[in-house]
């Protein structure tokens, strides 16, 4: 039973949202900036040791032999594990379970785990490893993924789940709808190009960190700095061959993850491991260059967009073909390589559209999800051609976007369900905010605006293993003092989902958010839900979140009505008390609501649960991509290029996000504001990617770039709410979508500054003047027949 | 964590014992000024000695005075971030001042030190990178390996000198003053460098205690300009200090120039001076086509003589590119007494 | 260089307190604070000093924790994170540090995990100079590395901190056009009494 038949997107009271829509601080915000949070390395058990990682040096190669009775011999040493005593393959996707927590047979790029030592402090266990020998046969590694497309051997995988693998093929996914053909026939211009978007990685401000103790009756508790405790719980029972109800996974308080932290890793399996070897606590802090080596960041895609479209804008038909660089696991890859297509049918309507994507395995770190999962990529390539598309037509670039909108409440042509749309209020909003009619086109050579649009889904129909249980569970528990606690199983990972609960409980039991308290993501104590990925918590834990309140408010409400002989419609909750509409003199504090309640009811408790409604196309492959609702964003960015050095500078950045309704509109900015932060910087500033001995090119934070607040530029969040009716009191995510339009808004930007197209990415000073060379040496592109007068801008 | 190798720390409150130490552990000791540099290193194995000598408690390293003669001397210990406020080195030395005005970031500029970045450590992608990295590829020249990977074959190191200091010092005739054991001596900075990127300096076993600056004249003009991919914390990707003297005002308030120099770093091991500066530059007058035209012939004469490797990240041929276009810059800053030249 | 390095004894004042705590000479001042004082507020991001998670005040001025090492932190005045708030209530004020309620009340605390360093950076800028512009703001914050915020919540509760010790209404953020979020700051309470403190205190006034 899912909670969106119970509740619609309007105020709990009559008397209007006290709570909801106003700048609350956030519950752990006060205790993060006192550094009272507690992060998983701030956790010291008593006798803890800690691990270390041996990791390999070869891109691709075969483990003949380990030997550690060095290692084990040095003093402070207690236990050395290699693959052998991890043998049972994982991966966060079912179908792909090729991951080891320490590689069994071969390693597949430079720095996978081969061997780990537990000792009684880090220099001991570093010094173990340096003793570790390890006899390899090197094997040829593919770092390029056209290289490993045509080239079936050496395989990096073999087979998986004892499926044989098709050469070095990941996945591969074809769908077509419509008929494409006979669209790119109707139309009046047909572009077709290459785009590129290269690698790059999450680089949270915290490095990965796990520590695991066994109690002496063998229950494993495991604090690790994840955003999927239950599907860690899961993966634990299977490699260690454990119950799950003998195994707890605890987030503690996260510092960033964007998609960095949804697989299960290695140091989660090496802890447990050793701490069962040795019967003490074990924790492993990874070193910021692991993090690199882990990565499972953005997918390099090599994409080719043809795109028709009519005199009057209308897109008539998108063929896009993607070779997707997987690296050396699949993590998501199975889905990456759908959402590089089923995610591009909104907030645009085409009648007909094809993508042929293939995910390759090659020798490098593993990619991922990373926020905009195998969306941002498309997005990009889309974004430009269409501002090249309304350049060859003569058509303002959000005109055009605004002429091919789909609309609300409608269908996608690959089936996807679409329910609220404030894309065009989005449009509106950047359009106002950057003064674009009356600058864009018009500003001197050297500066320029450009526009993109994107949509993103608030959660997804389908959990990562299939099941028809509930995606989000939360449990409340009243107390006699006042204080409501909420169990929820949802992982805030620094977006303030945490906040969120409190927020609605508040609101639905007219407490004080101080008297709301929530524990999180503990998996002894609080109802599954699914994790903080594809944008889906405040959107699932929101809504169960609500139909556990309203449970527990009819119960409440029903022991008020007995003990105050009125009809239930008389009796309201607020500002920490519940009083008679009628006769406000007539009012109570919460807490003796609760004992009446108690009195009547016993001991007071409720649960509330979410699940998505059957969605998505009816064909394989048709649920991907699917959401119960799409946030959509649009961007104006304002960029100067200075033509001497080729170097982009990004003024100003109008963000439009329709969330549809901002709980807590700045943390809903921050959002905004991140994700677009974000963008720019890998636009322009982020490079991740391996040297020609498959070695990452450089993994600190030294060598890869991420912006300081001077490379920043001023980012203006305005919110859209389209108030959608499935999300909780309306609400969309923030959490990803924003980010995608910042890429192609650059790019279209510096076309209008300066006349060249960035189709590659990142936009590098050198490619700029490259361009500009280009360009100048190049007579310009013919225009089609301008659309009638009365119809431009 | 990535954790520092063990070693014994010594913090002498004598610079005779410094130098004792050092003496006494030869190639096994290495000194620590802001540490900056040193730790870092330090962590990625690049240096793992015995000993560590602190010259945080040796005193009369620190602080900014002016002689009567117009010298101004500078204690090697002389955090960045003073350098970079201190009225008389921005009045004296702009370059300096600028140049240590932009290096690294906030909080780093007041750890690290002038002498700390006249010795910097050169610095290559191939080198930087901690112990498994450089392993990995079987190490390299500069450090526990015989192959470079910057030049095929390449017998000779060439990891960048990554110092700003230096070629702003370098435009300001600095002198360095070295104690070692058996007293000080002053070594002009020109004599300093060599084109070693496994270690680009003359001296070893001494400490650097101060750098001079002879009086600059009042018509000293003297600018910075760096280019690197973000505007705090990186390492230069190109670092160009300019010197222009001029006379005093002349008829347009501005003099002719007298005296003119120009510096690099982070193109090869050693921090270089741009050859035929003066000739083209001297006699014309800021605000002028002849000065504007100089400036133009010191820009191409700058790109011919610059050749970047792919030493330090970043891609070599742009930085070959961006050579005419800072020094163009930087010379047109220190005509106006402006400057620094940075992107942000 | 023995395997057993030899143990320093060193004297270290932190928040205004003075510990005795014994590490090896090539222990930095983070591990000191972090796994040998429990002081686990100031963190540890990238291991060598690019990113500033780190960054304590060091007799007021912001270092890098991570590349300093501990017995150099002797005979010096070491701030860090946790010392913010005592410190303001020793002055007499009430609550957290100005700093730090700017920040929790901006949204500027996503993750958390940078801000330690960052309000650290930004604390002692304002101790430099009360009023500096956005510009300069943004250059003190230039050596402490976000991910979340894309700074700008960051700047805002800056400029929150700036306007509010100045008795000025602090600017509009973006998504607020119509309304000042900030305008009024909330009265800051001072800890509830128990019992016995208020009796104390009628006993005082009485």
């Amino acid at each position: 039973m899912a909670a969106r038949d119970l509740h619609g997107k309007g105020p709990p009271w009559k008397e209007g949202f006290r709570i909801i829509g106003k700048a609350h601080p956030k519950s752990d915000g006060i205790e993060k900036a006192t550094g009272q949070a507690i992060y998983a390395d701030d956790i010291a058990l008593p006798g803890m040791l800690h691990a270390k990682i041996l990791r390999s040096p070869h891109a691709h190669a075969r483990i003949r032999s380990i030997d550690a009775t060095r290692a084990l011999s040095l003093e402070g040493v207690q236990a050395v594990i290699t693959g052998k005593d991890l043998p049972i393959p994982y991966g966060v996707i079912p179908w792909t379970p090729d991951e080891h927590a320490l590689a069994l047979e071969k390693v597949r790029f430079v720095g996978d785990e081969v061997a780990a030592v537990a000792a009684v402090d880090e220099d001991t266990a570093n010094a173990a490893l340096k003793r570790i020998q390890v006899d390899y046969e090197p094997l040829e590694a593919f770092l390029d993924p056209w290289e490993a497309l045509r080239t079936p051997a050496p395989q990096i995988h073999a087979e998986i789940r004892g499926k044989p693998v098709e050469g070095n093929i990941s996945k591969h996914v074809d769908l077509s709808f419509g008929d494409v053909e006979r669209g790119f026939a109707e139309a009046d211009v047909v572009l077709e190009d290459d785009y590129f978007f290269h690698g790059t990685t999450h680089t949270p401000i915290e490095p990965h960190c796990a520590v695991a103790q066994v109690s002496a009756d063998g229950v494993l508790t495991l604090w690790s700095s994840t955003q999927i405790t239950h599907y860690v719980q899961r993966a634990l029972a299977r490699v260690l061959e454990l119950p799950e109800s003998r195994i707890r996974v605890i987030q503690p308080c996260l510092g960033g993850a964007f998609g960095g932290k949804s697989d299960p890793f290695a140091l989660e399996f090496v802890v447990s491991k050793l701490a069962f070897l040795t019967g003490r606590p074990v924790k492993c802090l990874w070193t910021r260059e692991e993090v690199f080596y882990a990565h499972r960041g953005r997918h390099p895609m090599h994409m080719h967009y043809k795109t028709g479209a009519r005199k009057d804008g209308r897109i008539t038909a998108v063929d896009a073909r993607i070779l997707i660089d997987g690296g050396a696991y699949s993590s998501f890859g199975l889905v990456t390589a759908y959402y590089a297509g089923q995610l591009l049918t909104g907030p645009y309507d085409f009648p007909a559209y094809r993508f042929d994507s293939t995910r390759v395995f090659t020798n490098k770190p593993p990619c991922g999800p990373k926020r905009g999962h195998g969306s941002v990529q498309p997005r990009f390539a889309f974004e430009v051609q269409l501002d090249e598309i309304a350049e060859r037509l003569g058509l303002d670039p959000i005109e055009l976007r605004r002429r091919n909108f789909q609309g609300q409440d409608t269908s996608t042509v690959n089936g996807q369900r679409i329910t609220s749309n404030g894309f065009l209020a989005c449009l509106a909003e950047v359009e106002r905010a950057s003064r674009w009619k009356e600058r864009r086109g018009k500003l001197p050579h050297g500066r320029g605006l450009g526009v993109a649009g994107s949509m993103y889904i608030s959660g997804t129909n389908y959990p990562v293993y299939p099941n028809d249980m509930p995606q989000a569970g939360v449990q409340l528990k009243v107390d006699r003092s006042g204080l409501v606690t909420v169990f929820t199983g949802g992982n805030d990972i620094g977006q303030g989902s945490n906040s969120v609960c409190r927020y609605i409980v508040a609101e639905e039991l007219g407490l004080d958010p101080l008297d709301v308290r929530v524990v999180a993501a503990d998996t002894d104590l609080c109802p599954v839900d699914l994790g903080a990925y594809s944008s889906r918590v405040t959107f699932m834990v929101g809504n169960a979140t609500i139909d556990a309140c309203r449970k527990l408010r009819r119960q409440i409400v029903a022991a008020v009505v007995e003990a105050w002989g009125v009809v239930p419609e008389r009796v309201a909750m607020g500002h920490g008390e519940v009083y008679d509409r009628e006769d406000p003199s007539h009012r109570i504090p919460s807490r003796e609501a609760f004992h009446l309640a108690e009195t009547r009811f016993d001991t007071l408790g409720a649960t509330g649960s979410y699940n998505t409604p059957k969605l998505g196309g009816d064909y394989r492959g048709g649920t991907i991509g699917a959401s119960p609702a799409y946030s959509f964003t649009a961007h104006v960015v304002e960029a100067t290029v200075d033509v001497e050095t080729g170097r982009i500078t990004v003024a100003n950045c109008w963000i439009a996000h329709d969330c549809g309704r901002a709980l807590n509109p700045m943390l809903v900015a921050g959002q905004i504001e991140g994700s677009a932060y974000m963008g720019i910087a890998e636009a322009l500033l982020e490079v991740h990617d391996v040297n020609r001995f498959g070695l990452h090119a450089g993994p600190s934070l030294l060598d890869y770039r991420i912006p300081t607040s001077v490379d920043t530029p001023e980012l203006h969040a305005l919110i859209v709410e389209s108030l959608d009716p499935e999300g909780p009191y309306g609400a969309k995510e923030a959490g990803e979508g924003p980010l995608h339009p910042s890429i192609p808004a650059i790019s279209n930007a510096v076309f209008d500054a300066v006349g060249i197209r960035l189709r590659h990415l990142p936009f590098t000073p050198a490619k700029v003047l490259a361009a500009l060379r280009e360009a100048s040496a190049r007579p310009p592109a013919p225009k089609v027949a301008r659309a009638p007068a009365k119809e431009r801008r | 964590m990535l954790r520092l190798p063990k070693f014994e720390l010594a913090r002498p409150e004598r610079i005779e014992d410094a130098l004792a130490l050092l003496a006494e552990h030869g190639e096994r000791a290495q000194i620590l000024a802001g540490g900056t540099d040193l730790v870092p290193n330090m962590k990625h194995e690049l240096f793992t000695p015995d000993v560590v000598v602190s010259l945080a408690r040796i005193p009369g390293l620190v602080g900014v005075r002016v002689e009567r003669d117009g010298t101004l001397r500078i204690g090697a210990m002389t955090t960045l971030d003073a350098l970079a406020h201190d009225p008389l080195v921005r009045e004296r030395a702009p370059a300096l001042a600028q140049a240590a005005s932009l290096i690294s970031g906030p909080q780093l500029r007041r750890m690290g030190t002038l002498g700390g970045n006249v010795m910097l450590d050169t610095r290559c992608q191939w080198y930087n990178q901690t112990h498994f990295w450089r392993s990995a590829l079987g190490f390299c020249l500069k450090k526990d390996g015989t192959l470079c990977h910057v030049v095929a074959g390449g017998k000779k190191c060439v990891a960048a000198a990554s110092n700003d200091t230096a070629p702003a010092l370098m435009t300001l005739r600095a002198a360095l003053v070295f104690r070692g054991q058996e007293g000080a001596r002053t070594i002009a900075i020109d004599d300093l460098y060599k084109a070693d990127g496994i270690y680009n300096k003359k001296t070893k076993g001494e400490i650097l205690t101060e750098v001079r600056i002879p009086a600059t004249p009042a018509g000293h003009r003297g600018a910075y300009g760096k280019l690197r991919d973000r505007g705090s914390i990186d390492f230069p990707l190109l670092g160009v200090a300019v010197r222009l003297d001029l006379e005093l005002a002349g008829e347009n308030g501005r003099g002719a120039v007298e005296c003119a120099d120009v510096c690099a770093v982070a193109l090869q091991a050693r921090p270089v001076r741009i050859q035929e500066v003066a000739e083209c530059l001297r006699g014309t007058r800021p605000g002028t086509s002849a000065f504007a035209e100089a400036v133009e012939a010191v820009a191409e004469k700058a790109k011919k003589q610059c050749h970047p490797l792919e030493n330090i990240p970043g891609d070599a041929e742009y930085r070959r590119e961006m050579v005419p276009v800072y020094v163009r810059r930087t010379l047109r800053a220190a005509a106006e007494g402006a400057g620094p030249v940075e992107h942000v | 260089m023995g395997e057993n390095p030899r143990m320093r004894l060193l004297r270290l004042r932190v928040n205004g307190d003075l510990h005795e705590v014994g590490a090896p000479d090539h222990w930095t001042l983070l591990e000191v604070l972090r796994y040998r004082l429990g002081l686990i507020g100031s963190k540890q991001g990238c291991d060598k000093g690019d990113c500033g998670a780190c960054t304590v005040l060091q007799d007021g001025k912001p270092l890098l924790s991570c590349i300093t090492l501990a017995a150099l932190a002797e005979g010096h005045e070491v701030t860090t994170i946790e010392g913010l708030m005592p410190a303001h209530v020793a002055r007499g004020g009430a609550g957290a540090d100005p700093v730090q309620e700017a920040f929790d009340r901006c949204g500027a605390l996503q993750c958390g995990f940078c801000q330690p360093g960052m309000m650290l950076s930004a604390r002692a800028l304002l101790n430099e100079n009360p009023a500096p512009s956005r510009t300069e703001i943004r250059a003190a914050l230039a050596g402490n590395l976000c991910r979340c915020t894309g700074y700008t919540q960051i700047v805002q509760a800056v400029e929150l901190a700036i306007a509010e010790a100045a008795g000025v209404e602090p600017p509009r953020p973006a998504w607020s056009p119509d309304a000042n979020p900030w305008k009024a700051a909330p009265p800051k309470t001072r800890p509830a009494r128990t019992r016995s403190t208020r009796r104390a205190a009628e006993r005082e006034e009485g």
